[in-house]
């Protein structure tokens, strides 16, 4: 075991007020849970920040790209009067977009980001690119640059991120709980070896300007043991791609004599990784367990609820269970304060599995990493606020949920949400 | 529904308070919704967004009684997966008794504002494969 932060929150927020003794200006301040959410935008922010609704109705909005040109850039997962993605800009300055165009026809997706150059996007069997245009929505047709992917329903986004040497990442989810031999299915064993874990379940790399690379063929396995990595970036300061993963479902529905529902609606952790070639989280044979800080052997596989295992890395942060890591931002502009500027932004999309307890997890958080990419202090929220009242019994109860995150070349935060038509928030540090 | 309601009520209540608690709340349709259906389609019959589809006034459950019967006994396999807005796959629950699935069945197309009416074990006989076999067939009471 490696001797890295695996530690919950509170135990780091201990360890950091004993130990390290940081200053406490270079400390991130979050919002406390259960501050009152702004009245019009809906969301509640750490004291200085402000946020404006940059974009409503604009459709079922995943990931998000705020480009040079001044243009925010959102792909669809449901395609709006035939579009597959979304380009908004503001003209005047006032926080709300007042340009609006939709492009991509006959495609929708998930995973849209600029490099080089180039408009990315990604449906759930391809990533394409565009020329990324001078203003507004790219023209002609996209050139296909990694394709191959089994089309599936089950954590079909093939969301991506660039490192700075000319390679596209792919995340390729699987379809699967726990590669049960029967797809959730109570008292379905494990399979060993998981033949999922040949074409899912893991991060394929990719170059990121050759068209029409196939998955098997040109893609190479970078990490493995990935149940869904839709949290995907690349941390430009450490120069490393980190993960968060979603984590299984049903611990108490499938094993209800060794975890209770209390324990079912924490665990598996949702893990955040620090991914390198080769590693391996540990999907399917082992999960994390954020309440014992250690790797555990996956019901399936013989565990029970106690049984420690070898296989799979230790995760930096190990987050409460079913919260759904969808997306992960790391900074490039100084617009924030100092304690902002390094760690990782994720937008938890929030539960659907704690019932009967209540949902939870609708909210953006941000962990401190310092410039060697470790993590130097205990996460904090974002933004919250956006399910609306709680408790949240029942997910569609929630009326909005975070999903794409980007920043501006002003340094300013875009959060999107699919939920209630699709909204885009805009959000800037405005100091004290 | 009301009755049904009522019903289910004193089921619970009187399962209560004889020895054969664990058999009658099996095979009674809101625990075993509550214990196999509700981890997706939620207690409340809402489903999740995009993934698992919610219940409410639902056309299958208000439909034929074939639909739920098939849904409870084939899962997502029996429309085919993917199809419409959820993602997610449902499983099969072959495994439970006609009983148990006619008991979620009715629980599901009496509740949730669906009033498709009551389902029998031996409606969901009538729907597994080889249900003519003698007996052969798994999950029969």
């Amino acid at each position: 075991m490696r001797a890295k932060f695996f530690m919950t929150g509170l135990m780091a927020a201990s360890v950091l007020s004993v130990g390290l003794a940081m200053p406490s200006q270079a400390e991130a301040v979050g919002v406390t849970d259960g501050t009152a959410a702004d009245p019009v935008t809906g969301i509640s922010l750490p004291p200085g920040f402000k946020a404006t609704i940059f974009a409503d109705e604009v459709g079922q909005v995943r990931h998000l790209v705020a480009a040079e040109n001044g243009w925010v850039y959102g792909a669809l997962r449901r395609s709006v009067r035939g579009m597959g993605a979304v380009a908004l800009r503001d003209t005047d300055g006032d926080g709300v977009a007042d340009e609006r165009e939709y492009f991509g026809e006959s495609i929708q997706g998930s995973g849209v980001d600029v490099h080089d150059g180039y408009l990315y996007y990604s449906t759930d069997i391809a990533v394409m690119r565009w020329p990324l245009p001078e203003s507004g929505a790219p023209s002609g047709e996209p050139v296909v640059i990694a394709e191959g992917f089994v089309s599936e329903t089950q954590h079909a986004s093939k969301n991506f991120a660039f490192d700075n040497e000319g390679h596209l990442y792919v995340n390729v989810g699987a379809p699967s709980n726990a590669c049960m031999r029967e797809m959730r299915k109570k008292g379905s064993p494990g399979m060993r070896p998981c033949p999922i874990l040949e074409k899912y379940a893991g991060i394929w790399r990719f170059d990121a300007a050759k068209p029409n690379q196939d998955q098997m063929a040109d893609g190479h396995l970078y990490s493995t043991g990935i149940r869904n990595g839709l949290a995907l970036a690349w941390n430009p300061h450490a120069n490393a791609l980190y993960m968060a993963q979603h984590g299984r479902d049903q611990l108490a529905s499938f094993f209800p004599e060794m975890f209770t529902n209390e324990q079912s609606a924490e665990l598996p952790s949702e893990e955040f990784h620090r991914l390198s070639d080769g590693y391996n989280v540990g999907w399917p044979y082992s999960y994390y367990d954020h309440q014992q800080g250690k790797r555990m052997v996956m019901p399936e596989y013989g565990g029970d609820g106690k049984m420690e295992s070898g296989e799979g890395e230790m995760p930096l942060v190990g987050f409460p269970g079913h919260w759904a890591p969808n997306d992960m931002l790391f900074l490039s502009t100084d617009a924030l304060p100092e304690a902002y500027q390094k760690g990782a932004f994720i937008a938890f999309h929030g539960s659907w599995n704690r019932a009967p307890l209540p949902q939870q997890g609708y909210r953006v958080v941000y962990v401190p990493l310092n410039d060697e990419g470790d993590v130097s202090g205990d996460w904090v929220t974002f933004a919250n606020g956006f399910a609306g009242p709680e408790p949240v019994m029942s997910p569609r109860d929630a009326v909005h949920r975070p999903m794409g995150l980007a920043e501006g070349p002003d340094g300013a935060i875009y959060i999107g949400s699919l939920m209630s038509g699709g909204r885009i928030w805009k959000v800037t540090y405005e100091g004290n | 529904m009301k009755a049904i309601d009522t019903f289910a009520a004193v089921a619970l209540v009187a399962a209560a308070s004889t020895p054969s608690i664990a058999e009658d709340s099996l095979t009674d349709g809101k625990t075993g919704y509550e214990t196999h259906c509700a981890v997706c389609h939620q207690y409340d019959g809402g489903g999740v967004p995009f993934m698992q589809p919610e219940l409410f006034d639902s056309a299958r459950a208000n439909g034929p009684k074939g639909g739920v019967i098939d849904m409870i006994l084939f899962g997502s396999a029996a429309p085919g997966a993917g199809q419409g807005e959820y993602s997610n796959e449902m499983p099969g629950f072959d495994f439970l008794t006609n009983k148990e699935i006619a008991a979620i069945a009715t629980y599901v197309r009496t509740n949730f504002k669906n009033s498709g009416g009551a389902v029998t074990a031996d409606d969901v006989q009538s729907r597994r494969p080889q249900s003519n076999g003698s007996g052969a067939s798994s999950g029969a009471d």
